[in-house]
């Protein structure tokens, strides 16, 4: 009998924890065999043997729980497909730059009349892939240099190293991943970074260095994290106006929190979703284990798709969260939640709504944003939200009552646009309304870049 | 900010008056304040007080931080921020107080030079005992300074601070010199001031100028501060009028308020210290009958006391 070879299908990317799902419109292929042969859905079949070229430094027990379905097909159409999701697997571990499926018939003294040999020849990737760029941007040169070992140790470990040295701050961020031989969703991290930012909408720099382990595992449909972080954040005013309560936050702490997030996801895209939901859960409590920052922090984000009449979405977002200080010091301008820009309300300045000092903004201490989307290339939006501090004192009416007064909303059209699969550019006309007095806002035209939208 | 912007806010500034609720911030005072940094703070309050101008000092852990030069004291006085003796005192001239006013040009440049002096000599002897000492570092510079700070964050900020000044050491050249020889240095800018001084009240005579704040910031932190030996403070001791000077200070411009405020306490409290001495027995310790050798003293033509030095001048002068 003939070869019927299953080759790969396009266009798939070479997936690891970085990248997402798989391409947009990526569905289910049917293989269709050659007219001349013969149908061979309703043939039993037996997967005698799997082979595999190419394996170097990749250990065996990995490759055999992401093959092991395959043994269990029953006819043709079924090994076909069983082979189809195992070479998705393995993809996905990240290790390998390309394979292919070869399906046969079983030959040698063994061979059962239907029996099938199905090999895999795969190329692992290199050892260490580096990667060089300079960036430009924001009155700073900077150099990138990432370095990148796949593989490291046979089973799917991957080491990366990214260092960025520019004319004004150094950065850099060390990552040890390793999944769970034959459970790739369940994985666990270690990062060790030194990052700087600076908001010149609070007039404030921060220097972060830090440590943080990570740990994913799926419960059903959701996919939790659980994370212990510990880093050394050092603030300081961006310039010699910042305003007196941004200064009085100057000064070296030290936060040491545990975090657990779950996300539910069944959006078809994270850029621009056409239908699906997406909930995300996040709470985070720091001070004790170690540090002199206290806390508890809890954050969601909601978001609902669905598809109208003329291939137009209707999407709503749902955003909120609170920030508990624990003991009597009050809370860091570092871990206050901040609103108001392109990504979040439009209309208002980036992060500039709620209370503020000279010009410059603090944050706030709980927050809501609630928008109403119509997206198609051109996009209709409707954004609304409040950023405050809380006094824990009073109770949870007086708090509704706080978030719900001086809600600031706005509205407008723009365009949209889909980076690849990475980011979303947008371009809005905004009439920002319900502005209170301190807020920044941005009527007009506003652009906005990023991966998170309202 | 650009320097004609900088110059019409100061402009500004200076048309306001001086404000009730001016503060000045400095670190810890029970805990974590080191020698210099009080000195540097003792000053600052000895010339506020000497241009009756209030200000109540704050006290936070992050102080240096906040500081728009990264040293302190500063002052927050209305919406500005202004750091160190130097740029405070032409603040305050700006708003119209100076007490340097009536000097002539050649008194000025005196001044200015005895400044420089105490600057270069009595503020880096501090620096070099506090951070190249290696005894006092590990007992007493390491846990205050890191003390409003958890593990590991104290001792990481400790260490920075340590390789900061000694490479400034190294830089001006006391990187090389061991503890005597820097002692002999607080000596001889003791003996210049001691000099000048001479039997007048302040350094200009009549009146206190931001010489007299400086030189009693200084002297008075370190006869008031407990370090692991006496050596220091010893330096000081030798010269009486000096000491004399402190006190004098120290009675007319900060006693009288209330505990808090005063002076003694402090520079009392600046030093890990295992009692709590009354300034009473610090005083009797420092009015030795030796400051006052001209009826004791052996050789008084050629005796280096400060006593005998002013009867020696006294004589050349005639």
């Amino acid at each position: 009998m003939g070869t019927v070879h299953a080759r790969s299908l396009e266009p798939l990317p070479a997936s690891g924890p970085d990248f997402g799902a798989l391409g947009e419109e990526a569905e289910l292929v049917e293989v269709e065999p050659e007219a001349k042969q013969e149908i061979l859905e309703n043939k039993d079949v037996v997967v005698q043997h799997v082979h595999f070229d190419g394996l170097g430094r990749t250990r065996d027990d990995i490759i055999m729980y992401e093959i092991a379905d395959v043994f269990k097909a029953k006819n043709l159409i079924d090994v076909m497909r069983k082979s189809h999701e195992a070479r998705e697997k393995l993809l996905r571990l990240g290790i390998f730059r390309q394979v292919e499926v070869l399906i046969d018939t079983c030959q040698g003294d063994d061979a059962l009349p239907n029996g099938l040999d199905v090999t895999f020849e795969v190329t692992e990737l290199r050892r260490l892939t580096g990667s060089y760029n300079t960036m430009v941007g924001n009155n700073e040169g900077s150099m990138v240099l990432g370095l990148k070992f796949p593989n490291l140790l046979g089973r799917a470990e991957k080491v990366t190293f990214q260092f960025s040295y520019g004319t004004k701050e150094t950065s850099y961020g060390l990552s040890f991943f390793k999944p769970q031989p034959g459970n790739f969703e369940r994985n666990f991290s270690v990062n060790l970074y030194k990052v700087t930012g600076q908001f010149p909408w609070s007039s404030l720099r921060e220097t972060d260095r830090g440590i943080s382990t990570e740990f994913n595992f799926p419960i059903w449909k959701t996919n939790h994290t659980l994370k212990w972080e510990g880093v050394w954040r050092e603030l300081g005013c961006l310039a010699r106006t910042a305003s007196f309560s941004v200064r009085e936050e100057s000064g070296h702490s030290l936060k040491s929190s545990i975090s657990h997030a779950m996300v539910i996801d069944s959006r078809n895209s994270s850029i621009l979703p056409k239908r699906g939901a997406l909930l995300k859960i996040n709470q985070e409590l720091a001070g004790y284990t170690g540090g002199d920052v206290s806390f508890l922090k809890e954050d969601f984000e909601f978001q609902l798709n669905k598809q109208l009449l003329w291939d137009s979405v209707f999407s709503a977002s749902l955003w909120g969260g609170m920030l508990v200080p624990i003991g009597d010091k009050p809370s860091s301008i570092a871990d206050r939640f901040y609103l108001g820009g392109p990504t979040s309300v439009r209309g208002f300045s980036m992060y500039s709504i709620g209370p503020q000092s000279d010009g410059d903004y603090l944050g706030g201490e709980a927050y809501w944003a609630g928008g109403f989307g119509d997206l198609f290339r051109t996009h209709f939006f409707l954004n609304a939200g409040n950023l405050c501090n809380l006094n824990y004192g009073d109770g949870p009416k007086a708090h509704l009552q706080k978030l719900a007064e001086y809600i600031r909303w706005s509205y407008g059209a723009g365009i949209v646009l889909r980076l690849g699969n990475i980011a979303r550019l947008e371009l809005n006309y905004c009439f920002p309304m319900g502005v209170q007095s301190g807020d920044r806002i941005c009527d007009g035209v506003q652009f906005g870049a990023g991966i998170r939208f309202l | 900010m650009s320097l004609v912007a900088e110059a019409f806010m100061n402009q500004l500034a200076a048309a306001e008056p001086w404000p009730e609720n001016a503060a000045l911030y400095q670190q810890l005072k029970e805990d974590q304040i080191l020698l210099s940094d009080n000195a540097a703070s003792l000053a600052v309050q000895a010339f506020l007080q000497m241009c009756n101008l209030p200000v109540r000092v704050v006290c936070r852990a992050n102080a240096e931080y906040m500081s728009p030069s990264g040293k302190v004291p500063f002052i927050h006085v209305g919406n500005q921020v202004v750091s160190e003796l130097g740029p405070i005192v032409q603040f305050v001239k700006a708003k119209g107080h100076s007490l340097s006013d009536g000097l002539d040009e050649v008194q000025k440049a005196e001044m200015k030079a005895y400044m420089e002096l105490v600057n270069n000599m009595l503020l880096t002897a501090e620096l070099y005992l506090q951070w190249c000492d290696d005894v006092t570092v590990e007992e007493i510079t390491h846990p205050r300074y890191g003390s409003p700070y958890p593990w590991p964050l104290n001792r990481i900020l400790s260490y920075q601070k340590q390789w900061e000044i000694r490479r400034k050491m190294k830089a001006i050249g006391w990187a090389g010199k061991s503890l005597e020889q820097v002692l002999e240095d607080v000596d001889q800018c003791c003996q210049a001031l001691s000099q000048r001084l001479g039997t007048q009240p302040y350094f200009f005579n009549k009146q206190p100028t931001e010489l007299d704040a400086l030189v009693f910031g200084h002297l008075f932190t370190i006869l008031t501060t407990q370090l692991i030996t006496d050596e220091l403070s010893e330096k000081v001791k030798n010269y009486g009028n000096l000491t004399a000077f402190c006190r004098r200070i120290e009675q007319q411009y900060f006693e009288g308020h209330d505990k808090d405020g005063s002076a003694a306490a402090s520079a009392r409290s600046a030093k890990r210290s295992e009692s709590d001495p009354d300034l009473n027995k610090i005083w009797s310790q420092i009015f030795t009958p030796e400051c006052f050798c001209l009826a004791a003293c052996q050789m008084p033509s050629s005796c280096k006391c400060v006593t005998h030095l002013g009867v020696q001048l006294v004589e050349l002068m005639r």
